[in-house]
């Protein structure tokens, strides 16, 4: 038994930290938050993609590096640390559906997505209100795709949507004239949502019940991939909050001198670690329990959703005044993990997920 | 990083279960509903197990050779905890002498203390109790106030310890004792001190659940001898400090197999009920299952850095905290969700014969204070780990 990661994993967890740390500093991707239409930096991803990052856990023989779960989870890990900004996880998604897909088209947009030269994007979302309908009501026929998915991340610059509809999941690559789409302005203001209407020219890639199966998995890699950054991003704003109390004085004392502080940073270390034992034993299991990895990646995301609240709520919290200023960085955290929450596997999906490993 | 056990450790796991399938006579949850069973023959149940686990070789399997050891390590002790558990085997009552003296004794006693004291611990022959606590010295445990004075080669022993459990049925006690008055920790040694003499009396003391676990120690110049000083004069503090960790990680896999069967348990109440279609009770139940996922995951993680030969950093901090906040929400969530027939203790009138979640609700309520409160692993935590600094 051994719950540190091998040599290999361990060093590519550590070229990716060195690597955002040099390349995407939050002073910088502050910038590409704030600033930029699409969010993310396009030199930084074709960087990536030289590096072979986009195809982390695209097995060997579609054209990935196959390092599995354990690896991209230590890879999303440093993503969360740094709040690194932009679709990266949406890649590592829409990957598995085009690699589960299969096909001449949809190998070609796989490679071309591995090889960053391509953003490709599930656009699975009608509703408003998260509560999907059964049966999408965006329709399939002669070739063409027709109607309005909400909440596409990243949709405004995809080059491809992956667009359930009521025959399948299709492809739809970008036409001529771009999207019909509309930039949303959201809670978490790195993240660029788009609704997005279509009426273009689309193949096919898998029928309703082979989509079943492909977005179920997609919807476990997102939950897991979701909870790997969530365990980054409460690593650091831990960080954050155990810095700023060392640092700031109050009363003759630093902060972090308090009794009544230092046990809630107590509480903020404990759902830290126990989200790392959940992530990874999910991961694990992903790669060599399969068995048991529907049941541990919805406990891996409940558990991350939980240390999310409590870590990133208490590092403003700990911040004082500070706290609540754009000026200072916890409000970053704070704001990446909701979306995270909300929008990769939902607390209510995983619950039923638990429940129905349980045979309840 | 790899969770799974060897071939080794499901091989042991394997042979394990058939013996318990083979020896156990019947669980255990029926000798204490037993009307016929009050709490000293509970014991004898309890001691007539521990004497066969014994012939088996199943306890103290990871000691040297000579002292019963089997070569094992932390995880054939932790499968060892599951199963049986999970087989709802009587819990051994020598569980203190075996966890926590008899690694003292190999570790700082003398080559006379171990022949003495080591086979009888292991047989069942003599039940050991700790006495750490006292009533003003609790989480500050080094205050304590129980003093041996010297009487020839041998010493004196005058105080009172607490919280001391399985007291009312042990025949020896490890004693922390002021032999300094002056020295904080330096002044703390540890001795071994019968029970059984003039100048000790043991009164049981009632726990919150109704039963007597627990005893209260009252030394009135009993007598220690000389030779059953456990290490140096003043090093009681240390011992006691490195025997606590002895024990890490030997129940990382325990309490979720536990939680496990009360989870079911839960689970088929809900269903009598005709509850378990209910969304809020569908969310607090795929809530507690998360939580002790959770609680289990933290125990991989112990257990597999044991097994890679490091010693577990903060994980036990915060496998204390995790296991022992979880189960009082486990049963507290158990009794809103079960309804009155929750609050009917096992040998009631109408009980469901298969959980006490009455006497689990009450009990929980001790595990974020025994060993290292939850206030304690919390400055633990604050302290060491995150290295705050003092006021």
């Amino acid at each position: 038994m051994r719950f540190d990661l091998d040599e290999d994993r361990a060093l590519l967890k550590q070229s990716t930290r060195e690597l955002l740390e040099a390349e995407s500093p939050l002073a910088e991707s502050r910038s590409v938050m704030e600033d930029s239409a699409e969010g993310y930096s396009k030199a930084l991803y074709d960087r990536l993609a030289e590096l072979g990052y986009q195809g982390l856990a695209v097995p060997e023989e579609n054209g990935g590096s196959g390092v599995g779960w354990v690896g991209l989870a230590a890879v999303l890990e440093e993503m969360g640390r740094a709040a690194f900004p932009g679709p990266f996880l949406d890649l590592v998604i829409a990957a598995e559906a085009l690699r589960g897909a299969g096909g001449e088209i949809a190998d070609a947009w796989l490679r071309k997505l591995i090889a960053g030269e391509a953003v490709v994007v599930l656009a699975d979302r009608e509703t408003l209100s998260g509560e999907e309908p059964d049966r999408p009501g965006a329709r399939f026929a002669g070739g063409r795709v027709t109607g309005t998915k909400h909440f596409v991340p990243f949709g405004r610059q995809a080059d491809a949507l992956l667009v359930t509809t009521d025959a399948g999941l299709v492809l739809a690559p970008r036409p001529d004239a771009g999207w019909n789409a509309e930039a949303l302005e959201v809670l978490d203001h790195a993240q660029r949502f788009a609704a997005v209407t279509l009426d273009s020219p689309a193949t096919l890639l898998a029928d309703p019940a082979a989509s079943a199966a492909l977005l179920a998995t997609c919807a476990r890699l997102a939950a897991f991939g979701a909870s790997a950054l969530m365990l980054g991003l409460v690593e650091r704003s831990l960080e954050m909050a155990v810095a700023y109390t060392m640092e700031r004085q109050a009363f003759g004392a630093p902060l972090a001198s308090f009794q009544a502080l230092q046990h809630r940073e107590a509480d903020m270390f404990l759902q830290t670690e126990a989200t790392r034992a959940a992530v990874y034993r999910a991961a694990w299991a992903a790669d060599a329990s399969p068995g048991e990895a529907p049941l541990l990646i919805a406990v891996a995301k409940v558990q991350a959703g939980e240390a999310g609240r409590k870590v990133c709520g208490e590092n403003i919290q700990l911040h004082g005044g500070v706290g609540y200023t754009w000026e200072y960085d916890p409000h970053i955290y704070f704001k990446r993990i909701k979306t995270l929450e909300h929008f990769y596997g939902p607390v209510g999906d995983q619950l039923e997920a638990v429940l129905a490993a349980r045979g309840v | 990083m790899d969770l799974s056990f060897t071939e080794a450790h499901e091989a042991f796991r394997t042979r394990l279960r058939s013996w318990l399938a083979e020896n156990l006579e019947r669980p255990f949850t029926e000798d204490l509903r037993d009307p016929a069973n009050g709490a000293d023959e509970l014991v004898e149940i309890r001691r007539r197990w521990q004497a066969k686990l014994n012939e088996a070789g199943y306890l103290g399997m990871d000691w040297p050779e000579e002292w019963g050891g089997q070569g094992a390590s932390v995880v054939e002790k932790a499968i060892f905890a599951a199963e049986t558990l999970a087989a709802d085997a009587p819990p051994i009552p020598n569980f203190l002498g075996i966890s926590l003296l008899g690694p003292a004794l190999i570790h700082h006693g003398s080559e006379a203390q171990r022949r003495r004291f080591i086979p009888k611990m292991l047989s069942g022959e003599e039940i050991w109790c700790q006495g750490f606590s006292e009533p003003s010295s609790g989480s500050d445990l080094a205050s304590l106030r129980c003093r041996a004075e010297p009487d020839g080669d041998d010493w004196r022993i005058t105080g009172q310890k607490v919280w001391t459990t399985f007291g009312p049925w042990a025949d020896w006690i490890f004693v922390l004792a002021r032999t300094d008055p002056d020295d904080r920790h330096g002044g703390i040694s540890f001795f071994l001190v019968p029970l059984h003499q003039d100048g000790v009396e043991v009164r049981p003391l009632r726990q919150i659940t109704g039963e007597s676990e627990f005893g209260e120690v009252f030394f009135d110049g009993a007598l220690a001898k000389g030779e059953h000083l456990v290490g140096k004069l003043g090093e009681g503090w240390r011992i006691a400090m490195t025997v606590l960790s002895y024990e890490r990680g030997s129940s990382a896999l325990t309490d979720p197999a536990r939680n496990d069967g009360y989870l079911e348990d839960l689970i088929a109440g809900l269903k009598e009920n005709g509850t378990l279609g209910r969304p809020e009770v569908r969310e607090k139940l795929a809530r507690l299952i998360v939580q002790n996922e959770v609680v289990r995951a933290n125990g991989y993680r112990t257990l597999a850095t044991l097994a890679s030969g490091r010693a577990p950093g903060p994980e036990s901090s915060i496998e204390k905290l995790l296991w022992s906040e979880y189960a009082q929400r486990q049963s507290e969530t158990a009794l809103d969700l079960l309804g009155p027939r929750a609050h009917l203790r096992l040998r009631s009138p109408h009980a469901r014969p298969e959980m006490d979640w009455a006497r689990e609700f009450l009990w929980d309520r001790a595990g974020t204070i025994y060993s290292g409160s939850s206030e304690i692993q919390r400055n633990i935590i604050a302290k060491r780990v995150l290295k705050l600094p003092t006021a």
